[in-house]
């Protein structure tokens, strides 16, 4: 449990929660491939560990689930935002983009110099 | 909020395990399906691009197992499978676990019966709203209640509450209607009783301000459903009470028996209709007549400290006490000048005392119980995991962690614990049952009534699992010692030489040490109460029986009270099986002062205060057999006539220094009695009563002046009534319908109340001394029986685990006597250090029990001595069976038989 882990953690669970944002309801696979695209394949996700974050973040009440039809009709499982979840973006983005700002700021003087 | 709504969700989850499981399964499929159909689109084999989906899955086991995880509550999980393991190993050694569960049990349950008395006397709040604002205001240390004059001029000052009202806590009436008549205890209140009590009826209103002299009524709960058949449209009808009519406003809830939480009253009345039902109802006007107890509601915002200093102010504004007394009837004026409160519903500052300790003492002796039960339990489990040593080593040596091993002993010593727990309430149940049916000795209602509360459940639970962990930690201890090779090979790595036993040592004499302090306290109360069961009370019990009816409940005149009792005690005496029959205000032994207390002058001397002061007729103290030492009995005295007093021994040695006082002259409530004769002494008050000193009345003469005035020491209606005193050839049981019927001739609405022969009487008086010994006794015996079953079990273990060592002892030729003797000693010597540390304990304990005993020493020297001596004994037969055990051990067999 290093910090590094806790930090993905974190980390994916926004980009879940955004791409749902912007995407509305998709299934897991779906999902997956979106966020590695739009972090232009520089994201390799680990699959495995992307269905225990989605359930947390439908426990938590962010997002819930239901069962659908896919785009090649199979039986998939689609998540979608839910209240609770469109706050938490804003809030979350929030919070994120003032820790990287914070961090930069310790990075950019030392260009600088 | 979000991680609490997660739990939920994952506990739901844990419920449904199986339905996520399939859930999962499906949405894993399709995703490695998906990904498939990727991979073949970007030119993999149909198998190469399957593998390449599970590989970036990491695995479908690994990421079931990661969801299940996460889906639900792992450790939840593992506790139940602990759990589980658990219910199945008690359930294989069921002796033991019966065992166990019953010594906790009976632990806990002496706890909790113990505890559901000091919920009720102690914790309990008063059942109004927002009890912790109420509070119950009097007048100096000794809990005075207030006059009217001082409560309006108090009501009229105050700024501190918003509320204050006022209550006359026992009023009698007799209750017709239906039925035979019966007498009834009620409150008459202030109209705005109800509304600073903040007390919801369960039907109907509570009183209008506008009703302070109306003839309404509330009844209690109990009341109405017992009397009246829970009657839906009881409000708006009318009751006869005492024969005047009342209309029901209100039914008030259950729970709610008296604000103060110690009289039980069964009805309401406005204060200023209580006239009606008692003559002689305290006066309003006199300042110094203290009847009044009163309630204050604080202001919101008003702390008590702040309530303290107004009360202050104010009790130097108002004259809380005369000057002077007003008929020759001393009030003493020290200490009054202030006034005091508690919350109300809490006990009165002066019982406080005397309750905590009583408590104390129970609580210190039912922990102690319990102790010897988790110690005797502790020894069983101790046992077990010695003998599970080769289970434990394989487990460790599958991998198991020392932490998950001592774990699931803990889960294991907690669920006995809580099975015990179980058992301990039930137990309890019947126990706080038991006890409530006793019945006090007193002609008053007190709500005595004990009962399992939420806290005495949490008290139990909490005791439960405390004694389950304490019972696990010598077990857990030995789960983690074994030397793996060692107990795989089936050796006990816990006896090893050297430090053999050294934990059961320390239990087996903490077990001892505590039993001798328990034995002594049982020892001491069991005394006690043989003590008070042998005081003589100055009667002779045998053939009377007694009955009671109150005439001034039915609003008969003074005339009409004195012709009814002649006339009763004219037909008792004429039927065939009964010698004579007597009138008193006040039976012996009766806790409550009859007819008050006075002090008495003699020559313009005060004599000090007499509270025994006894309303007789003619006959009485042969009657009852009680010794007329010197002079005559009252005759034929007249209300008008000069009045006449007999006096007991004890009063002549007090007041007279012994000389003779026939034909002296005392003042009692501002009259002037001459002294026509000196019974034997009596006790009057308790069986603790040692004063014996008494004043005799004569009924004729006082019955006149008792209701032509209200005095201020004198209140007949709180006592209630005449008890009328018969004696007969055979048993009295055989009288009492045919009294009934005499008296209900005369009035056939005349309530009856407290029949019972004076055999009975006496018994029920005995109250405290057998509630404090029954208590103890049960509870020390308990102790006592868990005890010795303890240092028998522990000692013939120890001999049992030694047998492959006396078996070669006896093989290098080791006599049996020698064996013996090696086994004795050992116990020996526990047992004397057990006693060396529990006799002191006993010692300091007993000081402090000495409160509740009656005419012993609290360090009685029989009991110091007897109680040791007999421990030892008891120990030594514990060690013996299995010393003699070892001593016939054959040394082939047992050097055989590991």
């Amino acid at each position: 449990m290093g910090g590094k882990t806790d930090v993905w953690q974190g980390t994916l669970a926004l980009m879940t929660l955004k791409t749902l944002e912007t995407m509305g309801p998709q299934h897991g696979y779906g999902l997956a491939r979106r966020i590695e695209q739009t972090s232009g394949d520089q994201l390799q996700l680990n699959y495995g560990t992307l269905y225990p974050a989605l359930l947390k973040l439908e426990q938590e009440g962010y997002i819930r689930s239901r069962w659908g039809t896919s785009e090649n009709n199979r039986r998939a499982k689609f998540y979608e935002l839910t209240k609770a979840g469109e706050r938490q973006v804003k809030k979350a983005a929030a919070e994120w983009e003032q820790a990287t700002e914070i961090l930069a700021r310790f990075l950019t003087p030392a260009e600088e110099a | 909020m979000r991680k609490l709504r997660a739990i939920l969700m994952r506990l739901f989850g844990f419920l449904h395990a199986r339905r996520g499981e399939d859930d999962f399964a499906a949405e894993l499929e399709f995703h490695v399906a998906m990904h498939t159909e990727d991979g073949i689109r970007s030119g993999l084999s149909l198998e190469e691009a399957r593998r390449q989906a599970l590989i970036r899955l990491g695995g479908a086991e690994q990421a079931r197992q990661a969801y299940r995880d996460r889906r639900t509550l792992p450790w939840l999980e593992s506790l139940l499978r602990d759990l589980q393991y658990s219910m199945r190993k008690l359930a294989k050694h069921r002796g033991a676990t019966a065992v166990a569960v019953l010594s906790i049990g009976l632990g806990i349950g002496a706890n909790a019966t113990i505890f559901s008395m000091v919920s009720r006397f102690v914790l309990r709040p008063a059942p109004v709203g927002d009890p912790s604002a109420l509070l119950a205001l009097h007048i100096g240390e000794g809990g005075m209640p207030f006059s009217w004059p001082i409560y309006n001029d108090f009501r009229a000052q105050e700024k501190s509450f918003s509320g204050v009202a006022g209550y006359y806590p026992l009023l009698s009436a007799s209750l017709g209607g239906n039925g035979e008549p019966e007498r009834v205890w009620g409150q008459a209140v202030t109209a705005n009783f109800f509304d600073v009590i903040e007390l919801r009826m369960m039907r109907g209103r509570s009183f209008f301000s506008s009703e302070e002299n109306e003839p309404v009524i509330v009844l209690g709960a109990r009341l109405w459903q017992r009397r009246f058949n829970s009657d839906p449209a009881i409000v708006g009808k009318t009751v006869t009470l005492s024969g005047h009519l009342f209309t029901v406003v209100g039914v008030a809830p259950v729970a709610f028996h008296s604000v103060d939480q110690l009289y039980d009253a069964q009805f309401w009345v406005p204060l200023g209709d209580a006239g009606q039902l008692a003559p002689n109802f305290p006066s309003q006007s006199d300042r110094i007549n203290y009847w009044l107890f009163t309630v204050a509601r604080l202001r919101p915002g008003v702390t008590r400290t702040q309530a303290a200093a107004e009360l202050e102010v104010l009790a130097k504004g108002l004259a809380l006490t005369a000057p002077e007394a007003s008929d020759g009837v001393s009030v003493v004026s020290k200490d009054r000048t202030s006034f005091t409160f508690e919350q109300a519903g809490t006990l009165p500052s002066g019982v406080q005392r005397m309750a905590a300790l009583f408590l104390t003492a129970l609580s210190v002796v039912v922990l102690l119980v319990l102790a010897i039960a988790c110690a005797n339990v502790a020894n069983l489990l101790f046992a077990q995991a010695v003998e599970r040593q080769r289970e434990m080593a394989v487990r460790l040596a599958l991998g198991a962690t020392r932490g998950r091993l001592q774990r699931q002993m803990l889960v294991e010593s907690v669920v006995l614990g809580l099975g015990g727990g179980v058992l301990g309430v039930l137990l309890s149940l019947w126990a706080t049952r038991s006890l409530s049916a006793l019945q006090l000795p007193i002609p008053v209602p007190f709500d005595f009534a004990v009962e399992m509360d939420w806290r005495v459940l949490l008290y139990a639970f909490v005791l439960s699992v405390a004694s389950g962990l304490l019972l696990g930690v010598a077990p857990a201890w030995a789960a983690a010692q074994p030397r793996l090779a060692n107990s795989l090979k089936g050796e006990d790595a816990l006896a090893r030489p050297g430090r053999r036993f050294i934990l059961r040592n320390i239990l087996v004499v903490a077990q001892i040490a505590m039993s001798v302090v328990l034995l002594t306290m049982i020892g001491l109360f069991v005394r006690s109460l043989q003590n008070a069961a042998s005081i003589d009370i100055g009667i002779r019990p045998q053939g009377l029986l007694l009955m009671s009816v109150n005439p001034q409940d039915h609003s008969y005149t003074p005339e009409r009270t004195i012709a009814f009792l002649t006339q009763i005690q004219q037909r008792m005496a004429a039927l065939p099986q009964v010698d004579a029959a007597v009138w008193t205000d006040r039976t012996p032994l009766s806790l409550a002062s009859g007819s008050g207390s006075a002090s008495i002058h003699l020559d313009g001397q005060e004599k000090g205060t007499f509270s025994n002061i006894v309303t007789v007729t003619p006959g009485y103290f042969q009657t009852l057999g009680v010794p007329l030492i010197a002079g005559r009995d009252f005759g034929n005295e007249t209300a008008s006539g000069p009045r006449t007093a007999i006096v007991s021994r004890a009063f002549v040695d007090r007041a007279f220094g012994g000389k003779n006082p026939i034909g002296q002259h005392v003042t009692c409530h501002g009259d002037s009695y001459e002294i026509i004769g000196v019974a034997d002494n009596v006790k009057q008050s308790t069986e603790g009563d040692y004063s014996y000193r008494s004043f005799y009345r004569s009924l004729a003469q006082t019955i006149h002046r008792d209701s032509a005035q209200s005095d201020p020491s004198k209140n007949n209606s709180l006592i209630g009534g005449y008890t009328l005193v018969v004696h007969t050839k055979g048993n009295p049981q055989a009288v009492m319908d045919s009294a009934r019927r005499q008296i209900h001739a005369l009035d056939p609405s005349m309530a009856i109340f407290d029949e019972k022969t004076m055999e009975e009487y006496i018994h029920s008086a005995f109250f405290f001394p057998r509630l404090a010994a029954t208590l103890f006794g049960v509870c020390g015996g308990i102790g006592l029986l868990l005890a010795l079953v303890g240092l028998y079990g522990v000692m013939s273990y120890a001999v049992s685990r030694r047998t492959r060592e006396i078996g070669i002892r006896m093989a290098m030729g080791a006599q049996p006597g020698t064996v013996e003797r090696l086994i004795l000693r050992q116990g020996l010597v526990l047992t004397l250090i057990a006693v060396a540390l529990g006799w002191p304990a006993a010692w300091m304990l007993s000081i402090l029990a000495s409160s509740f005993l009656y005419g012993i020493q609290p360090h009685d020297a029989l009991i110091f001595a007897v109680v040791p001596l007999f421990l030892s004994a008891i120990a030594l037969v514990a060690c013996w069976i299995p010393a003699r055990r070892a001593a016939t051990i054959d040394p082939m067999k047992a050097l055989r038989s590991e």
